[in-house]
């Protein structure tokens, strides 16, 4: 078996190691600016309270979740076109990073959902339920994954399986939405206008959020290339001692 | 033309393999209508809350037998060695899928027009026109299912985990049609509102449609190389 990836693996993997050591020292900065604003640049809310400003953070994961299954799409389908196992590495770290953020959108919702709705978690709700069932999809996707064994099988499936999820997220939307239109509507919107600040905290919280997701996925991806070279060469190893 | 032959070709081989054994009919038949007798038990019978959730029972009680299928569709093709023998044959990956779906679509309407004839006698409903809605929107829910299903089935068939591994796959995807076909069936079935249906069943179409053509497309990639 000839070293096919290793070494443009394990170039690129240096490369995206600099580029995340290069986005640490801007990514703290607007961390410690996304904190100031949500919590001292802010307004506190007439009505909801304290509990409004973990909004701030909840639509920051929110944004950067879809962005990654929005990766883990493209990825999966210039995986196909093109047959490099680096666009594989990329979906799947995409995945595990859009997992982790849609999580804490699914946290960070009940905490505030409960005393502002009353409810833990809205079942008639478009937005949660299709996040809801957006987590279920990729959280299968990682299972997918996790059961196959490394290679060009598990990279066309797991990228079949991330076309198909993704394809799946308008349908859903669609159906939750008819679905709770002839259900009784327990929640009510209410179409608040934010203030300036709390606008200019939100997007502050989704720069710093979609900020920490472009570094996490660098160094994600370094690891799993460097990961998957260190198995060829491993592999390589084993076959010249016989 | 030749295309269409060899769908035929295949899905006839899949039912007529299903015709001379019927055992997996039957039984997957026996499950399912054991799965209608439990919900009766677990809640009150003859109840009106009962009979408000008891479309959400029809199609869970159809969910199972589908995902029996499923996983059935490709072990056999496994275990014989025959999966390999299609691949290497020149026939088009998109027919081969085709085949598939169709013997699967043909095996869960016939299973499931069972089930809700047993439906309709546990749970005492009066045979009526609003079941030829409800066997409508079966059929085109079973066609999306088993569109998605083919592919997922075809993708778990060599691993040990396949039969807990299709429904982690399979169940988030068809999360509308689940919506779609429960909200249907309760509409016409319970409510006799008949003005949502069109909308449900439009949402099954484009369902079926875009995950059909998803399969052709995609199929190729699952089972070839």
């Amino acid at each position: 078996m000839s070293l096919e990836n290793s070494p443009r693996f394990l170039n690129t993997a240096e490369r995206y190691l600099r580029w995340t050591r290069w986005l640490l020292a801007p990514l703290y900065l607007i961390g410690a600016l996304a904190l100031w604003a949500a919590f001292v640049h802010a307004p506190t809310e007439r009505v909801m309270g304290e509990v409004q400003r973990i909004f701030y953070f909840h639509v920051g994961a929110a944004w950067t979740g879809f962005l990654a299954f929005f990766v883990v799409f493209v990825a999966g389908i210039v995986y196909l076109v093109r047959r490099n196992l680096f666009w594989d590495e990329l979906a799947a770290s995409a995945a595990e990073i859009g997992v982790v953020f849609t999580t804490i959108v699914l946290t960070t919702g009940p905490i505030w959902a409960r005393p502002i709705w009353n409810t833990w978690w809205p079942w008639g709700d478009p937005r949660v339920m299709t996040t809801l069932v957006l987590w279920l999809i990729y959280v299968a996707y990682l299972i997918l994954r996790s059961s196959l064994a490394e290679g060009d099988r598990r990279a066309r499936l797991a990228a079949v399986f991330g076309i198909i999820g993704f394809i799946d997220v308008p349908i859903v939307w669609i159906s939750i939405r008819w679905w709770r239109t002839i259900h009784p509507v327990v929640i009510t919107r209410t179409g608040a206008r934010l203030a300036p600040e709390m606008l200019q905290a939100m997007l502050i919280a989704v720069a710093a959020f979609t900020l920490l997701f472009a570094t996490l996925l660098f160094f994600r991806t370094a690891m799993r290339l460097q990961d998957n070279a260190a198995e060829e060469l491993a592999q390589g190893v084993r076959e010249r001692s016989g | 033309m030749k295309h269409i032959r060899l769908v035929w070709v295949l899905a006839a081989k899949d039912l007529r393999i299903e015709y001379r054994s019927r055992q997996a009919f039957l039984t997957t038949l026996f499950f399912a209508v054991l799965i209608l007798i439990i919900f009766n038990f677990a809640f009150d019978p003859g109840s009106a809350a009962t009979r408000e959730a008891s479309p959400g029972i029809l199609w869970v009680a159809l969910l199972f037998p589908g995902m029996i299928q499923l996983n059935r569709s490709f072990q056999s093709e496994m275990e014989e060695g025959t999966l390999q023998g299609i691949v290497l044959s020149p026939m088009d990956r998109g027919a081969f899928f085709l085949g598939k779906f169709l013997a699967n679509v043909v095996f869960l309407v016939a299973i499931d027009t069972l089930i809700l004839g047993a439906f309709i006698i546990f749970f005492n409903f009066a045979i009526e026109s609003a079941f030829f809605w409800v066997f409508v929107t079966m059929i085109a829910g079973v066609i999306g299912f088993s569109a998605v299903g083919t592919v997922f089935a075809a993708m778990v068939s060599n691993l040990r985990i396949r039969e807990v591994l299709l429904p982690i796959l399979l169940l988030p995807i068809v999360v509308p049609i689940i919506l779609a076909a429960v909200n249907a069936t309760r509409e016409v079935l319970i409510h006799q509102d008949f003005s949502t249906l069109g909308s449900w069943l439009q949402l099954l179409v484009a369902f079926d449609v875009i995950f059909v053509a998803a399969g052709f497309l995609v199929f190729d990639y699952v089972v070839g190389e």
